[in-house]
């Protein structure tokens, strides 16, 4: 089960309005973090996924454990918040 | 044993970029039953791309994302509907055509191929290491992590000057690395001009790409060859622009013509080889690449797949 989601996302990034639109689909509500508006938290979005890109997923579940999803790729987005 | 009923629709376009959505209007008005599929982001090259001045109508310009936008809007607005998934192969059954995708199999009377373009990738030692690590090929996605960073941008058309252009709202400069001379449009030369006497874009004309070096999991420099001799520049990151590679891929072995460089051939109604297949924007042979075109190309096999559906015996039915 989902806890909370949150989305780090840019202004320009095409792939960002995807994961919204997706996971809004799914009726999933979810915390957005823009990057341009939170420079600050780039750091936080390289650290947690490995990666100098966007969107970037958290996917945290009821037992606190985490799943983090790379760009607009339903094969693993899908599965972390079935 | 129970028969598998294959879902049908009048047509399937592949792809949902500007040739796509166009296309989709024009079937979807006129009430012709059209599904699209889409492995990306609907709007394609075009939504990722930091502004588009040239499309008509928009006499300021608008972004990239906004047009992709308007484009998926007005095509569901008359009742497309994208699936997100692939085809992976179009088999000829005469009549139908069956498309096997990620989501299964799929029937249409008639199809659009409007798979457009993905950039290429250079080939160079530290490419594939450093992906998304520092080597990039969305500037929109992507440029936001270098801000007050150094960076290279290795191409000379038209989307390497572009992106260019967009980055130096990030990075505090930008060495431009072109093979041999810049190809971009005059337009686009000039504004260039603009980030070069202002100190943010230094251009290096004959200037190769030879390897991406890192350090400690970042990259840090990039070496190429000018002049016959080495040259090293300091970067934070790489953003590559040297082309498009056409996304025919899922056409080997289909019986469907492609030319020298993979893209699909056609005759002048925008059918292919295989009766019912069509073809429109950026991978079709011939294309001059340009969203406009690509829209006028979508408007345009439309109309050409509703002669073709007229002149068919049976009205799909599920």
């Amino acid at each position: 089960m989902v806890k909370n989601i949150t989305i780090f996302t840019t202004t320009t990034c095409a792939y960002c309005p995807m994961v919204k639109k997706y996971l809004g689909a799914k009726g999933f509500t979810y915390d957005e973090v823009n990057l341009d508006e939170h420079p600050e938290r780039q750091q936080e979005a390289l650290a947690l996924s490995g990666a100098l890109t966007v969107p970037v997923t958290v996917v945290t579940k009821q037992d606190d454990s985490r799943e983090v999803v790379v760009g607009y790729n339903l094969a693993k987005l899908a599965p972390a918040v079935a | 044993m129970a028969e598998t009923t294959i879902p049908k629709h009048d047509v399937i376009i592949i792809g949902a970029g500007p040739a796509a959505l166009s296309a989709a209007i024009y079937t979807t008005r006129e009430d012709i039953d059209t599904l699209l599929f889409e492995r990306g982001v609907p709007g394609g090259l075009a939504a990722i791309t930091d502004w588009v001045d040239n499309y008509p109508g928009f006499p300021k310009g608008l972004a990239g994302l906004e047009l992709a936008g308007n484009l998926q809007a007005q095509a569901e607005r008359f009742g497309a509907v994208i699936e997100f998934g692939e085809v992976l192969k179009i088999h000829d059954e005469g009549e139908l055509k069956r498309l096997e995708t990620t989501s299964g199999d799929y029937h249409a009377r008639a199809v659009l191929i409007a798979t457009g373009s993905d950039y290429k990738k250079i080939g160079v030692p530290g490419e594939v290491d450093y992906y998304a690590r520092g080597v990039h090929y969305c500037a929109t996605c992507d440029g936001a992590f270098y801000r007050d960073k150094r960076l290279v941008v290795v191409g000379g058309g038209n989307s390497a000057i572009q992106e260019a252009m967009f980055l130096t709202r990030f990075a505090s400069h930008i060495d431009l690395l072109v093979r041999s001379t810049i190809k971009a449009s005059d337009v686009l030369q000039k504004e260039l001009q603009k980030h070069v006497d202002a100190g943010k874009i230094t251009v290096h004309l004959g200037t190769t790409t030879d390897e991406i070096v890192g350090e400690d999991g970042a990259v840090r420099r990039v070496r190429g060859t000018q002049a016959g001799k080495p040259v090293e520049f300091e970067t934070d990151g790489v953003f590559v622009f040297v082309g498009l590679k056409p996304n025919s891929e899922f056409l080997d072995g289909s019986g469907i013509e492609l030319d020298h460089i993979h893209l699909v051939s056609s005759d002048e109604n925008l059918q292919t080889n295989m009766a019912g297949v069509f073809v429109a924007g950026d991978i079709r042979s011939g294309a001059t690449m340009q969203i406009a075109s690509a829209a006028g190309e979508g408007a345009t096999a439309a109309l050409k797949i509703r002669e073709y559906l007229e002149g068919m015996p049976h009205p799909v039915q599920n």
